[in-house]
């Protein structure tokens, strides 16, 4: 048994991961725990030694994205399928259906998805510091994906100052450069914007009482976001006003027809 | 009228227009501008009804000359009347836009003084946004049927997509409850649109700085279950109006009677299960290589069967085709299978080049067992399949009956 300390980074697995790889450890004789790198097998160079296999890109594709997800059996599972990649199969992600592939690809969409909602469900607030405006947001993402889903917000709101925080890290774009800092905690969300009035009075309006599928939003916008969605107060009492509203209905989601009559 | 008021009354208008779309279009944001799209839709939230806010759906004004007896906004109607100043909406798009609620706007409007004067007052609000502001995001516009061709071409410059709605699907539905509207001229808004994207896609051949044209293509709606006409009718009519006008959606829309609806048609009223039916069907339409008759074939009444999708009804009534062999079968017998959607029968070709599929693969591709069981076979043994001629298999495929959203309806897998 070999014990591997690494960071909770993709660039720290990527460089234990190489040097077991050389050394043809197995993944079953590997624990994996978290921690501030050590160096496992010095190159007497210094430089990094030939593994003998290339990788395919595709797999580092897939292991850039599972490496954001929040669960360390990510770090063993991205071992082993590279271990098997080299050693049994090399073509091993074409086989979807595989345990060890099937569950990356699992991993992958949850994290795909969890950028998806970080784009769709961050809230920009706007926030005065020293004169200037700066768009800011409270979010809080389930997987590690602040790095990932941040420069989106560049390419769409370039042309203006704004900062995004979560509790898994922050980013900050000063017009020139997008920035990441350490992580804070929800006291730090900042105070509510005048716009909201308005946009809790559109979400009001747009939603359409002859019709509700509470199971439909629920699994769209997960419950665990709705803290840091301003409109997300206002879904108690729509549902209650709703003329198709039943009691059970909160639990499960309607499965009555529309019955408006 | 406070604004605040304007925006409850003009929302609450716009909301029985389905679409909320904002995905297929591409746009870089100008330097110094604000929003871009990048193709893929964002759904920013969701409402207790299922349905995704994408865009801010408004109508510029819902005093209307049209007497529609499905329109909660006809002239005869006494819902309470208001009307957005341009710059009210270029406003609430960009500050909502700048927070992230929206991908960008969905501008409609009831008829007011004449078709050409509602699409100028339409074509000016996007005009200041994409040159005044500089605002890069979504544009879908109302294509106002009757308006002219110049007009049309006009608002395709600044939108990515525009919709004429047919709202039903013959002319003689039309002429009892909509008889100022014709069907020829909805589709000749769809015509010239067609010409204006054709058009640009040309010209983008010889030169890319050509300017782009509703690059996110029409769309169109249908209002269900306030005429006679079933759904055979409908879905013949869909599948021409795609095939006519490339048409990128039809959006159907149950007909639900609110307080302010025309008494003739206060009981008339669809369940929202036809409604996802319908939706089901065109999906197979576009994507599953199913012809509109191939599933409205012998349909009792003519309309969907509402305990069944409309693939496994078919499939039903095709059994001599199954089951069919996953490790050889082409591809659009593939996507014939229950329970098989679109991306499984792409990962099921692609795993068969270097593995034979299993019933253990097919559960871990997460493929809808009970329904697909007894259409199948693999490289081991499936007990199910020796079932597919059983009389009581009818029994054993049926769903319990969940309502979707519409969110699973527009990217969902059948």
């Amino acid at each position: 048994m070999i014990s591997v300390a690494i960071e909770n980074s993709f660039a720290s697995w990527r460089v234990a991961a190489r040097r077991l790889l050389i050394n043809r450890v197995r993944p079953e004789d590997i624990v994996w725990t978290a921690g501030d790198q050590v160096s496992l097998f010095e190159s007497a160079s210094g430089e990094e030694p030939d593994t003998g296999f290339s990788v395919p890109r595709r797999f580092l594709a897939l292991a850039a994205s599972v490496a954001c997800f929040d669960d360390v059996s990510k770090w063993p599972l991205l071992y082993r399928l590279l271990f098997r990649l080299k050693d049994q199969n090399a073509r091993l992600l074409e086989i979807e259906s595989d345990p060890d592939v099937h569950h990356a690809l699992m991993m992958r969409k949850a994290v795909k998805r969890d950028i998806h909602k970080f784009h769709a469900f961050v809230r920009f607030r706007t926030v005065e510091v020293n004169g200037q405006e700066i768009y800011t947001a409270w979010h809080e993402p389930q997987h590690w994906t602040v790095e990932a889903a941040t420069p989106f917000f560049v390419r769409r709101f370039g042309a203006m100052r704004f900062s995004i925080l979560t509790p898994k890290g922050c980013a900050h774009w000063d017009l020139e450069q997008l920035t990441f800092s350490e992580a804070l905690t929800r006291d730090h969300a900042p105070p509510e914007d005048p716009t909201e009035d308005f946009w809790l009075t559109y979400y009001r309006s747009i939603f359409n009482p002859f019709r509700l599928k509470l199971r439909a939003m629920k699994q769209e916008m997960p419950v665990r976001h709705w803290q840091t969605l301003p409109e997300a107060v206002l879904i108690r009492d729509l549902i209650r006003d709703s003329q198709n509203w039943e009691p059970d209905a909160n639990a499960r989601g309607s499965k009555r027809q529309n019955t408006k009559g | 009228m406070e604004l605040r008021r304007k925006l409850e009354i003009l929302a609450d208008a716009a909301k029985y227009d389905a679409s909320c779309a904002s995905s297929g279009s591409h746009r870089k944001r100008s330097e110094g501008g604000v929003g871009n799209t990048e193709g893929m839709g964002i759904c920013h939230s969701y409402t207790p009804d299922g349905r995704c806010i994408s865009l801010l759906k408004l109508l510029l004004t819902n005093v209307c000359i049209l007497d529609c007896a499905y329109c909660i906004n006809r002239r005869s109607s006494s819902v309470q009347r208001a009307r957005f100043k341009p710059d009210e909406v270029v406003r609430l798009t960009m500050s909502f836009y700048k927070r992230n609620y929206i991908e960008g706007l969905f501008l409609s409007s009831g008829i007011i003084q004449n078709a050409d004067y509602t699409m100028e007052q339409l074509i000016l609000v996007a005009k200041r946004l994409r040159e005044e502001e500089q605002f890069g995001g979504y544009i879908h516009l109302k294509a106002v049927p009757g308006a002219s061709a110049e007009l049309l071409r006009e608002a395709g410059k600044y939108a990515d997509r525009l919709s004429a709605n047919i709202e039903m699907p013959v002319q003689k539905d039309l002429d009892s409850l909509a008889p100022e509207k014709t069907i020829a001229e909805v589709e000749q808004a769809m015509t010239d649109v067609k010409f204006g994207i054709d058009d640009a896609k040309d010209r983008s051949k010889k030169d890319a700085a050509s300017p782009a044209f509703a690059r996110a293509g029409q769309s169109t709606q249908l209002v269900v279950g306030a005429s006679e006409s079933t759904d055979t009718v409908i879905l013949t009519k869909a599948e021409e109006l795609y095939k006519k006008y490339s048409l990128r959606r039809v959006y159907y829309s149950a007909f639900s009677p609110a307080d302010e609806t025309d008494k003739k048609l206060q009981d008339r009223k669809a369940p929202l299960l036809r409604e996802h039916r319908l939706y089901q069907a065109d999906w197979l339409v576009r994507n599953y290589g199913f012809r509109a008759n191939e599933l409205t074939d012998g349909l009792k009444g003519g309309d969907l069967d509402l305990e069944k999708d409309p693939k496994l009804a078919w499939a039903l009534r095709h059994r001599e085709l199954f089951p069919v062999d996953v490790n050889r079968a082409s591809k659009s017998l593939l996507l014939r299978i229950p329970g098989i959607g679109t991306n499984n029968v792409e990962r099921i070709l692609k795993i068969r080049r270097v593995h034979r599929i299993t019933m253990a693969d097919l559960e871990r591709l997460r493929i809808v067992m009970p329904r697909a069981k007894w259409f199948v076979t693999a490289a081991d043994r499936n007990p199910g399949a020796l079932n597919v001629d059983s009389l009581r298999l009818d029994a054993w495929t049926r769903p319990k009956i969940v309502q979707p959203s519409l969110f699973e309806l527009t990217t969902g897998q059948i």
